[in-house]
């Protein structure tokens, strides 16, 4: 069941990121591209790449049928999804199978079960692992009232449907719960196409700590310890590192075991990730969600650990075994990411499409700079903001932040407006040094003494 | 570069008959070279020759994403400009048929006129079957993708003498 030539339905950095993978093992890879991106890296870098259709992702990199057509009509033998648009879609897996195509990715039923974060709560609740308190479906105002009182103000309303930070409001008294109930619903249906609203008791002081997992077709399944993404504005991560410098070395192996045995437990194949809520102050944690996918911030685990996370998905999906065994994954030092997107700090992060002049990113030992962009690329107001995944490693954390302060300073970037000043910022705010921070941390404290 | 020797030909072929591949596309510096299994192409004894010259004249592309480059040496054998052609474009990625059915005759040949709403190919996907209208009045002056195979979102399909041009020319000639 060897794979000789992988189609890349994605693009931008993580498209190009699997094709070097592929490269490295001898695969072909052919990438599907917008009109927008018919002039990109990863259209160049490809041993080929295939017009999809117009620049709006709905008509191009989020349509199942035409990816498929397009993987079978340049005689690919497997997708790799990359992360967003449709590598959490079970309905391309299926397609996939129909087609004796390879998904480089984990099965369709895995997608549904973490996909609908009611079902993977239940789920995780019947291991014994601990989740956020929280009600089962709402169904209504009343009840939803019932439930928020039952588990006390604030709360969070989320959609069944949701996850990665989008459908999830928060209420912070009981008589604006009725209205928002409402409101949460009617978005959740329109974003989802699923309205079921469930309610979370709202923990303060929180990380948000996941644990890298890998599973493969033989049912071994092994961590490779967590990252820490407490860095983040309105539920979007901007900053991650690895490893968390608020979780112990007992703490530490209670939520990877937790995560390992959530994946072994559904027999779960290829890369995945665990993600929990860690309450600083009980110093306990919950189960949040299970995302099925490759992430945006799998560099820093590969930094500490030395494992090639994507050749272990192709290797996955090609039938063979993981590479390495649990007690040969150690980690060593201490990695940081900064997302660097086309954004406006200044004007509240307000994307900042067009055309870079000048592009130069940092370079020297230990960074590693995976992007897209280089001098002349116009960034498209079509698609998400993220130009660069800046990582340092040091030897400890205080070494990777200063290999950070000096990355950013040395990051040439001009046309657009990017957030590495603000990266800057948070590296040389006290708090953050030491490692004193929650996930609400950057719009409560942060953007308030930045001026926003 | 140093030039390809017959032992390397021979090595070549060896390498795609032990293949599963059905055909190999080979570009060095200027020689390009195309093998398929199936008897389409050029055959091994066309391959031989094109070891013994040094510069090799293209033999037919294997891929259907190089029709620009086909276009090109059409119409520079056909003598016509390029430029004062309409190009019929495809509106999705898919399969690109010339007929309704197989076996069944084309929608349309090299010289036919037609008129905007024509229907000139179909393209499939996914058992979704798009007929394609031509768009605009004129003759079929060129096919330029390879019927069965995949067609790219806005590959060029056709190239079309507008009905101006024809026009013209009929008065020209007169």
């Amino acid at each position: 069941m060897g794979i000789s030539r992988v189609f890349v339905a994605n693009r931008g950095e993580i498209a190009l990121r699997v094709i070097r993978a592929c490269r490295d093992l001898g695969i072909e890879t052919v990438v599907a591209v917008s009109e927008a991106d018919r002039e990109s890296s990863p259209a160049r870098e490809a041993d080929r790449a295939v017009c999809i259709g117009p620049p709006q992702a709905i008509n191009s990199y989020l349509k199942v049928e035409t990816i498929i057509a397009a993987a079978l009509g340049s005689g690919a033998d497997a997708i790799h999804p990359g992360y967003g648009f449709l590598a959490e879609q079970p309905d391309l897996v299926d397609a996939c199978e129909e087609h004796n195509l390879i998904f480089i990715g984990p099965r369709a039923d895995h997608i549904r079960t973490m996909g609908d974060k009611l079902l993977a709560r239940e789920m995780v609740a019947s291991l014994g692992i601990p989740v956020i308190p929280g009600s089962a479906m709402v169904a209504t105002g009343d009840e939803a009232q019932e439930a928020a009182e039952r588990l006390g103000f604030p709360v969070l309303l989320k959609a069944a449907a949701g996850g990665g930070g989008k459908g999830i409001k928060t209420v912070t008294a009981a008589a604006d719960l009725s209205d928002v109930f409402d409101e949460a619903s009617c978005e959740a249906r329109a974003a989802f196409g699923d309205d079921r609203i469930f309610i979370e008791r709202y923990i303060p002081n929180a990380r948000h700590i996941e644990v890298q997992i890998m599973g493969d077709s033989r049912g071994t399944v092994v961590h490779f310890f967590e990252r820490d993404c407490s860095i983040q504005r309105r539920y979007q991560k901007m900053l991650e590192e690895a490893p968390s410098p608020a979780v112990n070395e007992g703490l530490r192996k209670e939520i990877c075991d937790a995560a390992v045995r959530i994946a072994r437990h559904i027999g779960y194949e290829n890369a995945g990730t665990v993600e929990f809520v860690f309450d600083q102050k009980e110093c306990r944690f919950y189960f949040l969600e299970m995302n099925t996918r490759i992430q945006v911030e799998h560099p820093i685990t590969e930094m500490i650990t030395g494992v090639d996370l994507v050749k272990e998905q192709i290797g996955i999906a090609s039938g063979n075994p993981l590479s390495v065994a649990q007690d040969d994954i150690t980690m060593s030092g201490h990695a940081i990411e900064c997302r660097i997107n086309a954004e406006s700090p200044h004007r509240a992060f307000h994307p900042s499409p067009g055309r870079i002049d000048r592009w130069k990113p940092p370079e020297g030992e230990g960074i590693r700079i995976d992007s897209h962009c280089y001098p002349g690329y116009v960034v498209s107001p079509y698609y998400d903001s993220l130009l660069a995944k800046l990582v340092t490693w040091g030897t400890d954390r205080s070494d990777a932040i200063k290999k950070m302060h000096h990355a950013l300073e040395h990051f040439i970037v001009s046309g657009i407006d990017t957030t590495v000043p603000f990266h800057q910022y948070i590296l040389h705010n006290r708090e953050y040094l030491k490692g004193d921070i929650h996930t609400r941390w950057i719009e409560d404290t942060l953007l308030r003494e930045y001026g926003q | 570069m140093e030039a390809i020797t017959q032992d390397d030909v021979f090595l070549i072929l060896k390498l795609i008959e032990e293949s599963k591949y059905d055909e190999l596309h080979l570009e060095i510096g200027d020689l390009k070279l195309d093998v398929k299994k199936q008897g389409r192409g050029p055959s091994v004894a066309d391959t031989q020759s094109f070891a013994e010259e040094s510069a090799v004249p293209s033999p037919p592309v294997v891929f259907p994403a190089d029709a620009a480059e086909r276009d090109l040496s059409d119409s520079a054998k056909a003598g016509m400009d390029e430029n004062d052609l309409i190009p019929i474009k495809a509106s999705m990625l898919g399969t690109f048929y010339r007929a309704p059915k197989p076996g069944a005759p084309p929608f349309v040949k090299v010289g036919q006129d037609i008129t905007a709403d024509d229907t000139v190919c179909i393209v499939e996907v996914m058992k979704l079957f798009n007929t394609v209208k031509a768009g605009v009045n004129g003759r079929i002056a060129r096919i330029c993708a390879e019927d069965g195979e995949m067609v790219e979102y806005q590959q060029t399909l056709f190239l079309v003498e507008g009905a101006d041009d024809l026009d013209e020319k009929k008065r020209k000639s007169a």
